[in-house]
């Protein structure tokens, strides 16, 4: 029998250590004391909202919407230089990321051509046909806007999440145009906030109110318009009203807003002269000054304030403002404080939309990691009391190392920060019953040898000799399938697949490594005659 | 200790008995599917709202589905979930009924009637889903389509290890495997869920790595008996591992008792797609990836 190899029981001994100490958060809490987090990290395996409770959304990114507000950008700039260069236009659309200028007969082409391209050719390819100049957005720059703005999202989204206040809110990108936010341990109650949080686009305008009244009828007889098409084309807008008075359900306002809420440096909640909570903001350098000049010029008219297209306030302007407003409306406590988070953190780019959410009470997390725990547990005991009822000492070994096996998974599940859900704890099931059977594939082997009757020796070296390719065959194809799994699955395949890659790993390290060196430390004798298997 | 002593028994004279057996089992899993008119796919799959509940007492889910339609709930689905006395029901809503933003109101309505309607007394909500109709099909094609590209992963590496006949046989048996357990899961009428997933690829797992230890023992035999025909070896390979294959089969079953039985209603599903998994695994390691094997060898041999 070869000698027991030192080098192996170091490696073995250092990897053990290491992984207690990975797993010492995980299993030790709030216990942990203060200077482990100074040394070591402090951070355990975390659970997953279907194993802990919380709430799970996965938000899809409206990005075409981007594409869209990006073309009448790129349309009110072009027609504006068009005007400037005295070409005249008669009319302009945006349609599926296309933007086509009709001019009049008698226009410069060539002139327009040029201006356009001067502006817009990184953008789009520029066309004409006739007396129309066709503007069709690039594909790789729609791929940048789409990016970009996913990015913002997420950004925040994040920051909401994380001013909100709660306990380590996970946010990433999912897949190619969707985020997912996940928020461990919220109770159902704070569900509804935390969703409205995150949903609300919150682009806030100030624009002057035209005129106000109980129905869009009066207000599109007033502007004298026949359809809203038509009011858009006199660069006017109706806007819904939520000012809890019932003779102003709609308010005509300008299209354009002359300052946005992109200039918002801070918001904070406040109370009105009534005493009702209401939200203050202030400006900051450009948006000051515009603000200023749109109300310097604009005393006595009413100012509104207008959240997602939604009326909140139309006061009347009293003197010129620059750096400070309040927005008034009819807001409970919570939603002007809930308001006040959303407008510092800025508005969204484009639209969210929710696609799926998971609301998971902390009962059934609890209830479910219970008892899943203990049937865990009693399956365990049971395969090594198995074990050793049919392999004997050969049993204790491969019980040896089928723990350490567990404690390797588990620490390096934690080193690389691999959240633990269901279909991970799958995975884990998957790994330790192949981690058994490779014990089982190399104690049949050495008991054929002792039957074909071989020395105890040669048994056990054939025994394991013999079954390393069958072991090594049966992981790699797994870890293929594991790896394959990993880079193409999403959401529950992926985590299975996770677990799954890491315990195979180790199943192999602990099969052909920990079990052979400690059946050698059991059998020193070089002049065995009988093991007991 | 040895279950099972030095053996030989003509596996390969039983094959062709077998192959009725796979095709019984095979034709009755896809009539079942038919007849449920696909498997039953949770809410997951489908988009919609479904909220599973923990009742005070024991209901048939007929008495339940009417009780919440005569309240204004009409459910898409009602089922027993985990074991009978778990008194747990997943009940699945459509799309329509509760639009996302809305699920805060239809959460408290339940919750009113659960407070005065006497048959949900002390019922209480554990969970409560909502998927929109995008992401499910996106979550069906993506694991349809990693699984696919994992069986081709798994084949060509059995091609190069093996032969083509032993990596052809392997994968006949693994959607054999899968595709019985599917079945399974739809006879017994339960839920598709993203756990049952995880279970499916674990049973995967496992068809694989059962099939390989036998493979890998007939090749040996192959190289160390030259002499011998291919029926015989394929009947050593199997006799030798026997007991290896019904001791590991055992030993997962042992694990897995316990999950059945204490693991909760999640886990209870989860562990009756694997004990199915683990049965029918073990079975096709022998009697369709092994007796595959034989018959490719046979053609080749022939042609």
């Amino acid at each position: 029998m070869k000698g027991v190899s030192r080098l192996w029981i170091t490696v073995i001994a250092l990897f053990s250590f290491l992984c207690v100490i990975l797993l010492t958060p995980t299993f030790m809490g709030d216990k942990l004391p203060s200077w482990w987090g100074k040394v070591f990290s402090s951070k355990g395996i975390s659970l997953g909202l279907d194993l802990e409770g919380g709430i799970f959304l996965l938000l899809g990114v409206e990005t075409e919407e981007g594409v869209e507000q990006e073309m009448l950008i790129v349309e009110e700039s072009l027609v504006s230089k068009f005007r400037q260069n005295r070409i005249l236009v008669k009319n302009s659309s945006v349609s599926d990321g296309t933007l086509t200028i009709g001019l009049f007969p008698g226009a410069d082409m060539d002139k327009a051509l040029e201006v356009a391209r001067d502006e817009f050719e990184k953008v789009a390819n520029i066309s004409s046909d006739g007396f129309l100049v066709r503007l069709s957005i690039k594909p790789s720059y729609v791929d940048e806007l789409e990016r970009n703005s996913i990015e913002r999202v997420r950004h925040i989204i994040e920051n909401r999440v994380k001013d909100f206040g709660l306990v380590e809110p996970s946010i990433q990108k999912s897949g190619e145009d969707r985020i997912l936010v996940q928020v461990p341990g919220a109770s159902k109650k704070d569900r509804q906030r935390i969703v409205n949080l995150i949903k609300k686009t919150a682009v806030l305008e100030f624009k002057i109110v035209r005129a106000a009244g109980a129905s869009q009828e009066n207000l599109l007889a007033a502007a004298e318009a026949g359809t809203k098409r038509q009011l858009a084309e006199k660069g006017l807008v109706i806007h819904e009203g939520d000012t809890g008075n019932e003779n102003e359900k709609f308010f005509l306002t300008d299209r354009l807003a002359s300052v946005t809420g992109e200039y918002i440096s801070d918001a904070r909640i406040t109370f009105d002269n009534y005493g009702n909570p209401a939200v203050g903001f202030t400006f900051r350098g450009e948006g000051a000054s515009k603000f200023g000049k749109l109300t310097e010029a604009n005393i006595g008219e009413r100012l509104a304030i207008v959240l997602d297209g939604v009326i909140k306030s139309a006061p009347t302007i009293q003197d010129k403002i620059t750096y400070q407003g309040t927005i008034t409306g009819t807001f409970t406590t919570e939603e002007a404080k809930d308001l006040a988070l959303i407008l510092r953190s800025g508005s969204l780019p484009v639209p969210v939309r929710v696609e799926q959410e998971r609301t998971v009470g902390p009962s059934l997390g609890q209830d479910s990691i219970e008892k899943g725990r203990f049937s865990m547990i009693v399956g365990g005991i049971l395969v090594l009391v198995f074990m050793v009822f049919f392999y004997r000492m050969q049993g204790v070994v491969a019980n040896a190392a089928l723990v350490l096996n567990i404690l390797f998974i588990m620490g390096f599940l934690s080193a690389f920060g691999v959240t633990l859900t269901l279909p991970g704890i799958a995975g884990l099931v998957l790994t330790l019953g192949m981690a058994v059977d490779g014990n089982i594939i190399i104690f049949e082997r050495i008991k054929e040898e002792l039957m074909a009757g071989k020395t105890a020796v040669h048994s056990i070296e054939t025994g394991y000799a013999r079954s390393v390719w069958t072991i090594l065959d049966a992981n790699v194809t797994t870890l293929l399938t594991a790896l394959i799994l990993f880079w193409l699955g999403t959401g529950p395949v992926k985590g299975f697949a996770a677990t799954l890659s890491i315990g195979i790993v180790s199943t192999v390290f602990s099969n052909l490594i920990v079990a052979r060196v400690f059946t050698n430390m059991l059998y020193r004798d070089k002049n065995l005659t009988e093991v007991s298997i | 200790m040895r279950i099972i002593g030095k053996l030989s028994y003509d596996f390969v004279d039983k094959m062709g008995g077998a192959m009725r057996i796979s095709i019984a089992l095979v034709v009755i899993s896809i009539a079942s599917l038919l007849y449920h008119q696909g498997p039953n796919w949770g809410v997951e799959f489908t988009g919609g709202t479904e909220i599973h509940i923990k009742l005070a007492k024991s209901l048939e889910t007929e008495v339940l589905k009417g009780a919440l339609a005569e309240n204004g709930f009409p459910s898409e689905s009602v089922q027993r979930f985990g074991l009978p006395g778990d008194n747990e029901h997943l009940i699945q809503f459509a799309p329509e009924l509760a639009t996302f933003d809305q699920i805060g109101d239809f959460q408290k309505k339940l919750e009113d009637l659960f407070a005065t309607s006497e048959n949900f007394e002390g019922a209480s909500i554990q969970r409560i889903d909502y998927i929109g109709p995008r992401v499910g099909k996106e979550l069906i094609t993506k694991a349809l389509l990693s699984i696919l590209i994992a069986c081709v992963g798994i084949l060509a590496y059995l091609v190069f290890r093996f032969e083509f006949g032993f990596a052809v046989g392997a994968v006949i048996a693994l959607l054999h495997d899968t595709l019985i357990t599917v079945g399974a899961i739809s006879l017994a009428d339960k839920e598709f869920t993203l756990a049952i997933v995880a279970a499916l690829l674990t049973v995967i797992g496992y068809s694989v790595n059962d099939t390989i230890v036998i493979f890998d023992r007939i090749r040996e035999n192959m190289g160390n008996f030259p002499e011998k025909g291919f029926r015989e070896l394929v009947n050593d390979g199997i006799s030798q591992t026997l007991s290896r294959t019904l001791l590991t089969a055992i030993t997962v079953f042992i694990v897995l008792l316990p999950l059945f039985f204490l693991g909760g209603s999640v886990i209870h599903d989860f562990a009756f797609t694997l004990m199915v998994g683990v049965v029918i695994g073990t079975y096709s390691s022998i009697f369709v990836a092994s007796a595959f094997v034989v018959y490719w060898r046979k053609r080749k041999a022939a042609g």
